[in-house]
């Protein structure tokens, strides 16, 4: 999954003609270290809704890399339960 | 210190006593307002205002050809002019500023550009007294330190900096900056005011800690939800949170604590209600260079709560405006500015609702060039168009398939 958001997160990047990143870590912050701007942020949270279903910035906005995994995670898990 | 100005992001620390030499020492005046530095801009605003000369702002990312289209060349040297009178009576201190610039500007305009509903923006201008309208001088607010967290060459940024201005206070910016910034300068300098978009303040969230300093906190532009409201009650404790309803046309007309907006008697004659959409006098209203009729429509659809006194809530928009983090983005203009590219032969701008700006904008694209991708468009209408009105998803599409407002067309 982490290859995935990384790929996401650069396609944001890219289309901004943004620096591109060659890995991400739980604790980058997604402003002040990777540097996405509201703008990023709104497109970022539509790409990953397309693909995972989930928009993670519905209960508010979400700082790092790592709270965006953990609310994939969360997901997935509840839904290999049910399952 | 008597601070006029703290711009971090721009490196300035700028007192009245600076601002005050700075002006009487400035030789130079042009209409023309272009800059990203806050400093500059608010300079030029009140040089305008001593010199009762017209100000046209122009954002400072606007695209060489937005200017062209907006104001006709990109290139405004030729309207320098020398300032004469002005420094025979140049002015000494900051209450003798504050007081020229109320009693100034008989012939002073201040124009702006707002998306107009035609696919060219339009060009709204507003003397002093419509400008300020809304502007409360008093005692009170005297000690006023405004977080200032609006583009400065828009409407609600104008309006923000001459209530900061006019009642001598102090101004800090906080709009582009990074969250923690933001937190360090209100803290830093112990802001008590911030009016910002709900875009801006949802950013701000979560936040674990709480700032005491903000007593007041406005919002407009966009919807409030309430999750906003309580997440904002608990950050900032002692502050009062207000709506107001503003247009670029008309400045701040409603203000209310929550979705109901309740009209002052003065003004229950001078605003309309027409198929449950908002209608204003043109009394209230900026000039826009075209003949008005008597009532301006809004576009706003409202609900009428209680008859007297009149309140009421906002439901939607009627016009085809898309909000975006409060910055009104013409679909029109954004397709206007797509075909321009070769290769697309069709293009339908549209928007969808988004947890962080409200709406983002997104078009379907028809072409039969495998040169056209997602990114080379992008790329291609950042010479175009502002940021926040490009598309940010594209689709390929055969044939368009979407009406404007993201809903699949039915035939």
């Amino acid at each position: 999954m982490n290859e995935r958001i990384l790929e996401i997160m650069n396609t944001v990047l890219e289309n901004r003609t943004k620096e591109k990143l060659t890995s991400i870590t739980p604790e980058m912050h997604l402003r002040n270290d990777i540097g996405f701007d509201s703008l990023d942020l709104a497109e970022l949270t539509v790409r990953i809704e397309a693909e995972y279903d989930i928009d993670i910035f519905e209960d508010g906005i979400v700082n790092t890399v790592g709270e965006i995994l953990k609310k994939l995670e969360s997901k997935y898990e509840s839904f290999s339960q049910r399952y | 210190m008597n601070l006029f100005l703290k711009d971090i992001d721009n490196e300035k620390l700028v007192t009245w006593d600076y601002l005050i030499d700075d002006i009487n020492n400035t030789s130079i005046y042009n209409p023309y307002c272009k800059s990203a530095d806050y400093y500059s801009v608010f300079k030029h605003i009140i040089l305008s205002l001593l010199i009762d000369e017209e100000i046209i702002l122009l954002d400072s990312d606007f695209t060489e050809s937005e200017l062209i289209n907006l104001t006709g060349r990109s290139d405004y040297i030729e309207f320098n002019m020398p300032i004469e009178k002005y420094n025979a009576s140049s002015v000494s201190n900051q209450r003798e500023l504050l007081e020229k610039l109320s009693n100034s500007s008989k012939k002073w305009r201040i124009t702006l550009f707002t998306s107009g509903t035609t696919g060219i923006p339009k060009k709204v201008s507003h003397d002093f007294k419509s400008i300020t309208r809304f502007v409360k001088v008093s005692e009170r607010n005297e000690k006023s330190i405004w977080g200032f967290a609006y583009n400065p060459t828009h409407m609600a940024g104008i309006q923000v900096f001459f209530q900061a201005l006019l009642n001598g206070n102090s101004i800090v910016r906080l709009f582009g900056l990074d969250t923690k910034d933001i937190y360090t300068e209100i803290t830093n300098n112990g802001i008590t005011h911030i009016s910002a978009t709900p875009t801006f303040y949802r950013l701000l969230l979560p936040c674990n800690e709480t700032f005491p300093s903000v007593e007041r906190i406005t919002s407009g532009g966009e919807k409030f939800n309430e999750k906003t409201f309580k997440q904002l009650n608990q950050v900032f404790p002692n502050a009062k949170i207000t709506n107001v309803y503003a247009s670029t046309e008309a400045g701040t007309l409603f203000a209310s604590q929550n979705d109901i907006f309740s009209v002052r008697p003065e003004y229950e004659s001078l605003i309309h209600i027409e198929n449950n959409e908002l209608l204003i006098h043109r009394s209230l209203m900026g000039s826009t260079g075209t003949n008005v009729d008597e009532w301006y429509n809004t576009g706003d659809v409202i609900e009428i709560v209680s008859q007297k006194p009149l309140k009421f809530r906002f439901v939607n928009r009627k016009s085809e405006m898309i909000n975006v983090g409060g910055y009104k983005v013409n679909p029109l203009e954004v397709e206007e500015a797509i075909l321009t590219l070769s290769g697309i032969n069709n293009v339908r701008v549209y928007s969808k609702s988004n947890s962080v700006l409200g709406n983002i904008i997104c078009c379907e694209v028809v072409t039969n060039s495998s040169q056209i991708t997602e990114s080379s468009v992008r790329t291609f209408l950042q010479s175009k168009i502002q940021e926040f009105k490009i598309p940010r998803i594209i689709r390929f599409v055969d044939e368009l398939t979407t009406t404007r407002t993201g809903k699949l067309k039915r035939n």
